[in-house]
């Protein structure tokens, strides 16, 4: 069986160079499992599934005693959502090497997504005996239970993944969704609120034989990307030799300038931040918030005219820019031009009605101006969610009510505030509503 | 003052999470490409590659099984027949690439099946795409309008099509992206409403054959990129409203640079941009609308949406609204009955996967796919997610089921756009057409030119041991389904008039197709048009059951949205099987008053009207 042609001249010299280079060597030793294998490796790398998927077939025909083949084909085939065969391939490779444990965890998803519930369960049940595997364990066997309609015997499951892993998102979507199916809404509720702090995030297992894989990618958007887990984890050094690592290979790259606007920022290296905001102007692309990140830069020196013109280019390139017209707001405030500044804010919370800070700043403004009912309309929307935003929403809200003359109410909303400031731990924020509320009394 | 806008944070890598150290925290990837974007997105692009069967190009075994898979084909024939050239439909999409990579270009545009003369037959409406550049968004080309001449000589159906747009002024110039079908002003004729990238249209059917531009006097304003539309009546007045689905703040000058896995440049991903909020417009009865969308909440939660289609989906006899948004939590709109609706999408479980994560989510099938009396969700996603059936407990609750139908394997490899239920054998049980194409280079056509091509799917509806599950038929379907494009619009309708549900497909810069269904003609039907007055005259959001002794109740909304950027025929269509005893029709009127047929025999088309029937106390 041998590989198929791949269309080398179609990619880009990074990819080309590597894969080019493995293929000529699986092609010169063509029942070199090894050699072969490292053609699949870095066609799996490089996320070219299919010719992936062949290259690891061959591999496993002539070596099929070893492991790796046949879990790394497993892993490009989960990845086509082809799940009965990637089971069939870990049941394979853990014939090799039955203890390694992200195949076995890869096994019982891969049955349970396949539908067969009866061995993901034998599966998931044995992996509750390991502890790194444990939360991902439970999260299985609740979608069992769920699936066979036992949700109380579900939320158990789900509950213990949360306490193991408590970041786990995905367990806690599930375990909204069995609280509904139970009729607990409120509980519901609750958990799906931490699905939306948590996001995607899941219980990670070591796996060195897909490192194997992931580090032979050495190309400039891979490094890009290592550079932004070092900046996410503190590495601001890091994060920016990185970005300027892959520009001092090709200056073209959009995304890294761009990055580096902010990065430098956030060291306060004015002058390398800006250098990387003229490339990417000239580069022509990625160019809202290029605009955007250099404003905040400028407005970080406080130079605002400056800050302003920059956010208005934002605006001129994407008319919808929440942020940026938010933050020509407060530049326009600072410059006591109320009305201007009201209109960026009202035009902000219209493109992104998510975006409270900018209604909050409507609000604000429209108390300035003495449109206290309108002011009133805007902040009321404000009211949910209850989180540590909000006490000091409801406390704007308090104050228009007041200022509209209409204090009952003003005191009732400034009383809730400051409760819910106290909820969220703000006793500042509390303080300064207690002397207010003394003040009214 | 905010900070810097977050740069490429968590983890988007097609595969699953960051494997690390024992404890380590991993993130569940994306497995959309998503740009290069200083939002929560990597500087990588990782392109969702999908499978298509090219022969010979790797000798992979192809997911897609066609056309490595044997074009059999039942002893009776192809189920359907790629008609358009034939019949007159000869309208090819220009989608404006010029090698810039906006947006819009992948997006593809819709197409609408309305009858806008009511001589009895289907009128096909496409959606025009233009250039896309600084100076200019919409080319010469405009949307095109054929009017249907069928004709029907001693049993003989010929169908030919007539392009009459400008003689009817419904040539749109824009960059066109969806179309709804709706009579705003009840007069008895359908209107059209027309997203674009930038811009809404409202045109007005004069009823003698022409429209009138009238989005300026209607107040009817978006310009915002606006996807797919639907036309409900939500607060049951007896006025259709509109709810527009909007997409992402994507400009020309703002446009980004994005790579594939590979470091080629590409197409960014919605993530790439922020998503925009959906408008919903009240129409006030005047022929005028007023924009309610922050007084009815549809601000408070938003997505890049791209399909909407209207149902009851928590069964109050309120027509509810169904968003599904890119990459992003779908919405499930349920209507609270005093002008307001509240998302339920994540509790209901129909707004992302059972992991937790939204999807691809573009277009909508809603409607009763298991006869139990409730509407079902099927949405189609990209190549590497698996198209996904959300089955309704009757309450608002859905149980993602793709796997358990047998959906999952088939659409793995499939980037899918344009879908409906349609019954195509006329057996009693809605079957499923998708209508697919790529919006990341496919991996085996890479170097080739249209890189995203591929093929369409039908599936049939099928009992087995544990209720119904969907076998494909695309293979049996005919060479239509084994030829490759870039599908993305498609609308259901019975084009001929011969019993069967045909279908329309637009392709993203490429011919639209007449797909001739061949396969309904041995079982029975009935094609029901509802007519009331004075207002919402097609009966938009009506419920239609026909109760036969011995079979379960068939029932079908009254409808013209779902699918992709597209609008069907308001006539609904049922298949009755073998047997061609109706016991009776039962209409649940949009403002809920029930009433019920009897006497009315199978194989024909009817209207109606409300008042001949039988009234039931509400």
């Amino acid at each position: 069986m041998a590989q198929a042609p791949l269309p080398f001249d179609s990619y880009p010299s990074g990819a080309r160079e590597a894969i080019s280079r493995a293929y000529a060597d699986a092609a010169a030793k063509p029942t070199d499992a090894a050699s072969v294998g490292t053609l699949a490796r870095t066609l799996h790398a490089w996320e070219q599934w299919n010719s992936a998927h062949d290259a690891y077939a061959r591999a496993q025909a002539l070596a099929p005693a070893t492991f790796d083949w046949f879990y790394l084909d497993a892993v490009v085939l989960r990845r086509l959502a082809r799940h009965a065969e990637t089971a069939s391939r870990l049941e394979q490779a853990l014939r090799i090497s039955p203890g390694y444990l992200p195949a076995r965890v890869m096994l019982a998803e891969s049955l349970l997504e396949s539908g067969d519930l009866e061995r993901s369960a034998q599966r998931f049940d044995a992996l509750d005996r390991e502890p790194s595997a444990e939360p991902a364990a439970e999260f299985g066997l609740g979608r069992i239970a769920a699936a066979r309609g036992r949700h109380d015997e579900a939320v158990t499951h789900f509950n213990r993944a949360v306490m193991l892993f408590p970041e786990y998102g995905a367990a806690y979507y599930a375990l909204a969704l069995s609280y509904r199916a139970l009729g607990r809404i409120d509980e519901a509720r609750t958990a799906l609120e931490k699905h939306a702090q948590f996001g995607p995030r899941w219980p990670a297992i070591a796996d060195p034989v897909l490192a194997t894989v992931t580090s032979l990618r050495d190309d400039d958007p891979t490094n890009l990307q290592r550079g932004l887990k070092l900046a996410e984890a503190g590495d601001l050094a890091g994060a920016i030799a990185a970005h300027e690592a892959a520009l001092a290979r090709d200056p073209s790259i959009a995304q890294a300038h761009a990055n580096l606007i902010s990065l430098y920022g956030r060291m306060q290296n004015w002058a390398k931040a800006e250098e990387h905001y003229r490339a990417v102007v000239a580069l022509g692309v990625n160019l809202g918030d290029a605009h955007y990140d250099y404003g905040v830069l400028l407005g970080l020196q406080e130079k605002w005219d400056l800050a302003a013109d920059a956010y208005r280019q934002a605006i001129a390139v994407n008319s919808q820019h929440a942020r940026a017209r938010n933050n020509l707001g407060q530049i326009l405030e600072r410059q006591r031009q109320f009305d201007a500044a009201a209109a960026e804010y009202r035009q902000a919370a219209a493109n992104q009605p998510s975006f409270r800070l900018a209604r909050f700043n409507l609000g604000r403004m429209l108390i300035a101006l003495g449109k206290t009912d309108e002011a009133i309309q805007e902040l009321e929307k404000l009211q949910e969610p209850r989180d540590a935003e909000a006490p000091r929403y409801l406390f704007a809200l308090a104050t228009a009510y007041v200022r509209a003359g209409r204090k009952d109410e003003g005191i009732k909303w400034a009383t809730d505030a400051k409760a819910l400031a106290l909820e969220h731990g703000q006793q500042d924020l509390a303080a300064a509503i207690e002397r207010e509320l003394a003040r009214l009394r | 003052m905010n900070t810097t806008s977050t740069k490429n944070t968590k983890g988007t890598k097609g595969t699953k999470g960051t494997k690390g150290t024992k404890g380590t925290k991993g993130t569940k990837t994306d497995r959309r490409r998503v740009g290069n974007s200083p939002q929560a997105v990597p500087a990588i692009v990782l392109c969702v590659l999908g499978v298509l069967g090219v022969l010979g190009v790797l000798g992979v075994l192809c997911v897609v099984g066609v056309p490595s898979a044997p074009q059999s084909m039942s002893a009776a024939g192809p189920i359907f027949i790629e008609s358009a050239a034939a019949a007159g439909l000869t309208f090819t999409h220009v989608n404006g690439a010029t090698g810039n990579y906006y947006l819009p270009e992948v997006m593809g545009a819709g197409v609408a099946l309305f009858d806008y003369d009511n001589d009895g037959d289907l009128d096909v409406f496409v959606v025009q795409g233009g250039a896309l550049s600084a100076n200019a968004v919409g080319g010469p080309e405009t949307s095109r309008l054929y009017r249907n001449d069928l004709t029907t000589t001693g049993g003989r159906r010929t169908l030919k099509f007539t392009d009459v747009t400008e003689r009817a002024h419904a040539g749109v110039r824009a960059y066109g992206m969806g179309v709804a079908v709706g009579d705003y002003d009840n007069d008895g004729y359908l209107d059209l409403f027309i997203t674009s990238f930038g811009g809404v249209t409202l045109l007005h059917n004069n009823g003698d054959g022409t429209f009138t531009d009238v989005t300026t006097k209607s107040g009817l304003s978006d310009p915002q990129w606006s996807s797919s539309a639907a036309f409900i009546d939500y607060d049951r007045d007896g006025f259709l409203d509109l709810f527009v689905a909007n997409y992402v703040d994507f400009t020309l000058a703002g446009n980004k640079s994005c790579n594939d896995s590979v470091g080629a440049r590409d197409y960014c991903g919605p993530r790439a941009f922020r998503p925009v909020p959906s408008r919903l417009f009240r129409n006030a009865g005047n022929g005028t609308f007023t924009d309610v969308s922050e007084r009815a909440g549809i601000t408070k939660a938003y997505g890049a949406g791209l399909g909407v289609a209207l149902g009851d989906y928590n069964g109050d006899g309120w027509p509810d609204l169904y968003v599904a948004n890119d990459a992003t939590p779908n919405n499930l709109w349920i209507n609270h009955r005093d002008g307001t609706f509240v998302d339920e999408g994540l509790l209901s479980g129909s707004a992302v996967n059972a992991a937790g994560n939204p999807e691809g989510s573009m277009g909508i099938a809603s409607g009763d796919f298991d006869l139990d009396g409730d509407e079902d969700l099927f949405v189609t996603n990209i190549a590497g997610e698996t198209f996904v059936l959300y089955v309704n407990d009757g309450r608002g609750n859905f149980e993602d089921a793709r796997t358990r139908a047998g959906l999952a394997t088939p659409t793995a490899a499939f980037t899918g756009f344009g879908t409906d239920w349609i019954d195509y054998d006329n057996d009693g049980w809605p079957d499923l057409f998708v209508a697919n194409g790529g919006v990341n280079i496919v991996e085996s056509q890479r170097g080739q030119p249209t890189p995203f091509r591929m093929t369409n799917q039908l599936f049939h509806n099928v009992a087995d041991k544990t209720g119904r599950r969907f076998e494909e038929t695309s293979a049996a379907a005919g060479p239509a389904f084994a030829r490759a494009e870039i599908s993305r619009g498609a609308a259901f309708g019975d084009i001929d008039n011969d019993g069967d549900i045909d279908i329309v497909v637009s392709n993203n810069g490429g011919p639209v197709r007449l797909l001739l269904n061949q396969a309904g003609g041995t079982n029975h039907w009935l094609q029901v048009r509802l007519d009331q007055r004075p207002g919402n005259r097609f009966g938009i959001g009506a419920l239609i059951s026909i109760e036969r002794a011995g079979q379960p109740t068939l029932r079908r909304r009254v409808r013209t949205d779902g699918s992709y950027l597209s609008a069907s025929d308001v006539r609904v269509h049922f298949g009755l099987g073998s047997s061609a005893a109706i016991g009776a029709v039962v209409v649940q009127w949009p403002d809920g008053a029930l009433e019920r047929w009897t006497g009315i025999t199978a194989d024909k088309a009817v209207m109606l009207r409300r008042g001949s029937g039988v009234m039931s106390p509400r």
